[in-house]
């Protein structure tokens, strides 16, 4: 019998409004005056949203990055946008205006794919992890390296301890390390293996996000339980871990060997998490969850394909990217203009209501 | 160029596969074997990433374009001409290598692609075609060095698998070694004596005889002739034996899968292999497609050039055909999944070695990748290509399928003149 006291639960989310957008998208967030949704995707621009009442209205999308504009995060003090690039490039803008200022930039921050971009908890540091197994920090003022650290692995995820004094980053194999980057010394390394497996020549499955929860006790690696190769078959699943000692606290996991990965999560103020998932062959869901709870108290399954969730700082409002329906399809398919068909993310815009005992 | 045969002239018969010169071929080929076989014969590498490569992530990139995914071009030793960034090995090889990048197949199915592609996709004339390596083992035969003919070094299970053979009958199909290990029990049992095993042979013979007695020809030849070819392999059985391989080979060629396959491919051919099909399997990416490039390609990319330099230092390039495909390409579009689904309007192959024009890029597509320019290239006028690059032609020589005259190739199609030497 639980002992458990039962939780509030939020109210069913509700999509409150809906936008078209031309391309793929792949990561987006809220700034965090709550003014602007910046994105970015399969394509080199970065775009942006201003939030008016419930609307996204489209600002010019930012240009200048080369080849796919892989990964963001807004400054947590100032009007600062960071984007990185599929070629390697950094860039610090600012992102109200519709002409946005460069602040500094650098053409080559990685050798190649800039996977993710963390900004440390003071605003003093941003940290980058890349496919060349690099993992950078500079200063976030003027752009300076401050420290790196070489891997042998295409690295996917970073995030900074809530203390700042670390960066914690992790690859598709499964070791995830703590790098104290003052002292230049690897502090600890959490085993997260469960998440890859080699399907003959294909490294299957893989880290794609690293959040500190429960005030920095509980670090919540999320990815998917790999099954098999070519086309993944895999289950969406989150690893916690009780970040003092390393080792795994509890796996979550939702979903069959079609649903996926989960692409994105983040904590809400509340204590909960906010997860959304694109399958392989499956549709995708969002779902609501506690990391101590073995199921998500709330999925949502209409949307196809997720890739990202941006929290508005509100913690009422919330943005789910989805790709198009029937984004899938062999041979060359046209529109009926007779055009070669591509597809495209739609942002849905989400409520909350108020907590429910 | 070969003189030109015909079918009749090249019958494989088993008392020529046994009566052939017997020469003292070791795991590695001796040079004198070596230079004869440089002579002399023409072989064949065929390299299948099975589910179907992406072309934007290898031969045909289009960064920074609106499907052109995350990875960027580089440059090659052909000046002008890119490949990705996934590649760098390869395109210090492209000199070596011919890219077809405007191939147009008809069939955008697995399940049937595979077969088409393999079999050339000739007009139906009622009768299931040769893969290309039963067509090859019967056009030419195997070589001096009584090896078998056709044999496919794949993951999973090997054995015999006479169903790549199509009307020519069974014995033409194709000696799979499963994980590119020798089949199973290869070698004599160290309990047997050579005088015993020669007593169980000389008995298995006189069975045989009754055996043929019952059952039609061409069974009673293709069970006899897999005898023969274990016979044969187990004079040789050290090319398997990847544990003697200098360790510097095993690291050019990469510890992987492919790489170790790729490298008894090589000691195959080096000691004289007419046919040597090596598959990779895992290439399907619905799903994850750019991760999944990322982790294949540069696996791919380390091995296929370590065979291509090696090919080329033994002077083997010159006498083999080598061969790069899949059963079609993948979508520009990319799905939900991040993945790319299949493709068979526009993609790529890469071939190199006798016969083909080495550093040559043929055809193109627009610049997004979704169209070939120009006319395309259906896998007919590929099939006739590689049989002109090995000294045959497919407007003399044909198939006789117990008596029915068939074209060894599409008849509506020609070579593609840009991709011979």
């Amino acid at each position: 019998m639980s002992d458990a006291v039962a939780k509030p639960k939020p109210a069913e989310p509700k999509q409150i409004a809906e936008v078209k957008t031309t391309r793929q998208i792949t990561a987006a967030r809220f700034s965090p005056n709550g003014a602007i949704l910046a994105a970015v995707g399969f394509d080199s621009a970065v775009w942006r949203w201003r939030l008016e009442e419930n609307e996204l209205k489209a600002l010019p999308a930012i240009a200048g990055h080369r080849g796919w504009a892989s990964a963001l995060a807004f400054h947590s003090h100032q009007s600062w946008l960071l984007t990185g690039d599929s070629w390697g490039a950094l860039r610090c803008q600012t992102f109200a205006e519709d002409a946005p200022k460069t602040l500094w930039q650098h053409e080559t921050a990685h050798e190649g794919w800039l996977r993710q971009i963390a900004v440390s908890p003071d605003g003093k540091h941003i940290a980058t992890v890349g496919r060349d197994g690099f993992v950078r920090v500079w200063s976030a003022a003027e752009g300076k390296l401050v420290a790196e650290h070489k891997t042998a692995e295409d690295l996917y995820a970073v995030t900074f301890t809530p203390d700042g004094s670390a960066i914690v980053f992790g690859d598709m194999r499964g070791p995830i390390e703590a790098f104290d980057f003052s002292a230049k010394k690897s502090i600890r390394v959490l085993d997260a293996a469960a998440l890859y497996i080699l399907d003959r020549l294909q490294d299957l499955g893989g880290l794609r996000t690293l959040l500190f929860i429960d005030g920095g006790k509980t670090l919540a690696a999320s990815g998917t339980t790999p099954l098999d190769g070519a086309t993944p078959q895999s289950i969406p699943t989150i690893l916690f871990f009780d970040y003092a000692t390393g080792k795994l606290a509890r796996t979550f996991k939702h979903g069959a060997p079609k649903d996926g990965f989960i692409h994105d999560l983040v904590a809400h103020p509340d204590g909960h998490l906010m997860a959304v998932t694109s399958g392989s062959p499956g549709n995708g869901m969002l779902m609501l969850l506690r990391s101590d709870e073995a199921e998500p108290f709330h999925v949502n399954t209409k949307m196809a394909n997720c890739h990202a969730v941006a929290l508005h700082p509100d913690g009422k409002r919330f943005v789910v990217t989805s790709t198009n329906r029937d984004s899938n399809g062999n041979g060359r398919r046209l529109t009926k203009d007779g055009d070669y068909a591509n597809n495209s993310s739609p942002l849905h815009l989400f409520e909350s209501g108020a907590p429910t005992s | 160029m070969a003189s030109l045969c015909t079918p009749r002239d090249h019958t494989f018969s088993r008392r020529a596969f046994l009566g052939g010169a017997m020469g003292a071929l070791g795991g590695l080929v001796s040079p004198a074997v070596a230079e004869a076989l440089r002579q002399k014969e023409k072989q064949v590498l065929f390299v299948w990433l099975d589910g179907g490569i992406s072309q934007l992530e290898s031969w045909d990139p289009k960064p920074g374009t609106e499907f052109g995914g995350p990875f960027r071009a580089i440059p090659t030793s052909v000046k002008g001409t890119h490949v990705s960034e996934l590649m760098p090995r390869l395109a210090k090889q492209m000199h070596r290598l011919c890219v077809v990048r405007s191939l147009c197949t008809k069939d955008n199915a697995h399940s049937s692609g595979v077969d088409r592609i393999q079999r050339g996709d000739p007009l139906n004339r009622g009768v299931p075609y040769p893969h290309f390596g039963s067509a090859v083992a019967k056009i030419l035969g195997p070589t001096a060095s009584n090896l078998p003919p056709y044999v496919w070094i794949k993951p999973g299970t090997g054995g015999f698998k006479s169903e790549d053979a199509g009307f020519l009958g069974p014995k033409y199909g194709s000696l799979a070694f499963g994980d590119g290990k020798a089949p199973e029990n290869l070698l004599r049992h160290p309990a047997l004596t050579a005088d015993e095993d020669e007593a169980r042979n000389e008995l298995r013979a006189m069975l045989d005889k009754h055996y043929a007695a019952r059952r039609a020809p061409r069974n009673v030849e293709a069970n006899a002739s897999v005898f023969d070819m274990a016979r044969e392999l187990m004079k040789k059985a050290d090319i398997f034996d990847t544990s003697k391989l200098p360790a510097r080979d095993v690291e050019r060629y990469g510890r992987h899968e492919l790489g170790q396959h790729m490298l008894i491919a090589r000691r195959m051919l080096e000691a004289g292999v007419r046919f040597v099909k090596v598959t990779s399997y895992g290439w399907d990416t619905h799903g994850d497609n750019f991760n999944a490039h990322a982790g294949m390609v540069p696996k791919f990319d380390q091995a296929f050039a370590a065979m291509l330099e090696d090919l080329a230092a033994t002077g083997l390039l010159e006498h083999t055909l080598v061969i790069c495909l899949s059963e079609f390409g993948r979508t520009p579009r990319i799905n939900g999944h991040v993945g790319r689904d299949h493709f068979p309007e526009a993609w790529s192959l890469a071939m190199s070695g006798c016969g083909i024009h080495q550093g040559a890029v043929v055809g193109a597509t627009n610049d997004k990748g979704t169209l070939v320019k120009d006319a395309g290239y259906d896998i007919g006028a590929l099939f006739h290509t590689w049989y002109r690059a090995l000294g045959i032609d497919p407007g003399k020589v044909e198939f006789d399928n117990a008596g029915q005259p068939l074209p060894i190739a599409h008849e509506e199609m020609q070579a593609i003149k840009e991709a011979l030497a």
